[in-house]
């Protein structure tokens, strides 16, 4: 034997209605909810307005992303830069060391040697003030995320 | 994406070998594409939100579970990456590629002129309501009626509980249908 329906069924919520909507909804809730689907015009309105809405977000167009523009080139650039950098650096440490090795190890004259060994000291302190400076302000930038 | 082959290609980038990204970079893109466009409003700031969430999501790759699906893992990531930018003064939402974005779809061009233009009228009408409502409200609207979702999946990527989801959507839907209403446009 059916159960007897209530008389005054609890009214559908809003949560219920969207599952409805979205056929999440478990198979009692369902029932549930087109019961009253049934008796109230209110209900069927309501649906109607957002079943309308749902269509018609569903058909908005989007432009397609076409291969030659696609974003991977770039994120294969950033990838790949670390792999640059790494390379560059161990690079220029291998070389500076075999030239200072060189340099220190030649017959040039003290003065020659003392010269040139400050001003490479002093370039090299210039550069690591600047890059110093430059990561003190990378949070604070307002520009950090411009790119172009 | 087949799951099998996607779990393989994670394991390869996870490894290192960056190479084995671009699959996965291509079958993202897009959808990607889709959310970031309706959370910028235009194209240029979709394109650059999207690849900096395929360059976050490859440098958090070691951190990821391989029984998590890749997919709303990574919708995550842009949605962050899109409400960060909206949150800085770089991009604001605009409907500046509306143009563009009403381009003439192919089965268009079967139906009369004056049909074509109702239909981009209200298509145009729509997507200042989208406009209109806010990231908040876009980005589940997206995700369900656009991508797809279910209810578990945008729990996920929107990182709230999955009973809230009917409830965020029904404020969406809501605040779209008053945003249309203000514009005089009668629904359904």
């Amino acid at each position: 034997m059916d159960t007897p329906r209530p008389r005054h069924p609890t009214p559908v919520t809003t949560e219920e209605l969207m599952r409805y909507l979205d056929g999440e909804s478990p198979p009692d809730e369902r029932l549930r909810v087109e019961d009253q689907l049934a008796t109230s015009t209110e209900l069927q309105r309501e649906l109607a307005i957002f079943r309308a809405l749902k269509t018609d977000i569903q058909e908005l167009h989007f432009p397609a992303v076409a291969t030659r523009d696609s974003v991977w080139d770039h994120v294969n650039a950033r990838l790949s830069r670390p792999i640059g950098w790494t390379l560059l650096i161990v690079g220029v440490v291998v070389w500076m060391t075999y030239g200072s090795w060189v340099f220190a190890t030649s017959t040039a004259s003290p003065w020659e040697k003392l010269g040139t060994g400050a001003i490479a000291i002093g370039v090299l302190v210039l550069l690591a003030s600047v890059i110093w400076e430059r990561v003190r302000e990378l949070d604070t930038d307002p520009y950090r995320n411009v790119q172009r | 994406m087949q799951r099998q082959l996607e779990l393989e290609l994670i394991r390869k980038c996870k490894a290192g070998q960056s190479r084995f990204y671009e699959p996965l970079v291509r079958a993202y893109e897009p959808a990607g594409m889709r959310l970031a466009i309706a959370m910028m409003g235009n194209t240029e700031d979709a394109k650059d939100a999207l690849q900096m969430a395929f360059i976050k999501t490859y440098d958090t790759l070691p951190r990821f579970d391989l029984r998590r699906s890749f997919g709303p893992w990574f919708f995550q990531i842009l949605r962050n990456q899109c409400r960060d930018m909206l949150r800085s003064r770089k991009a604001k939402f605009s409907t500046e590629a509306l143009d563009e974005r009403l381009e003439q779809r192919p089965a268009d061009a079967e139906r009369g002129p004056e049909r074509v233009r109702q239909r981009n009228a209200a298509r145009e009408l729509l997507w200042k309501g989208l406009e209109k409502i806010g990231p908040e409200h876009r980005e589940i609207l997206v995700l369900k009626e656009l991508e797809g979702f279910r209810y578990s999946e945008i729990a996920q990527i929107l990182e709230i509980p999955e009973g809230t989801v009917a409830s965020r959507l029904y404020h969406a839907r809501n605040a779209l249908k008053q945003a249309l209403v203000e514009m005089n446009a009668e629904y359904p």
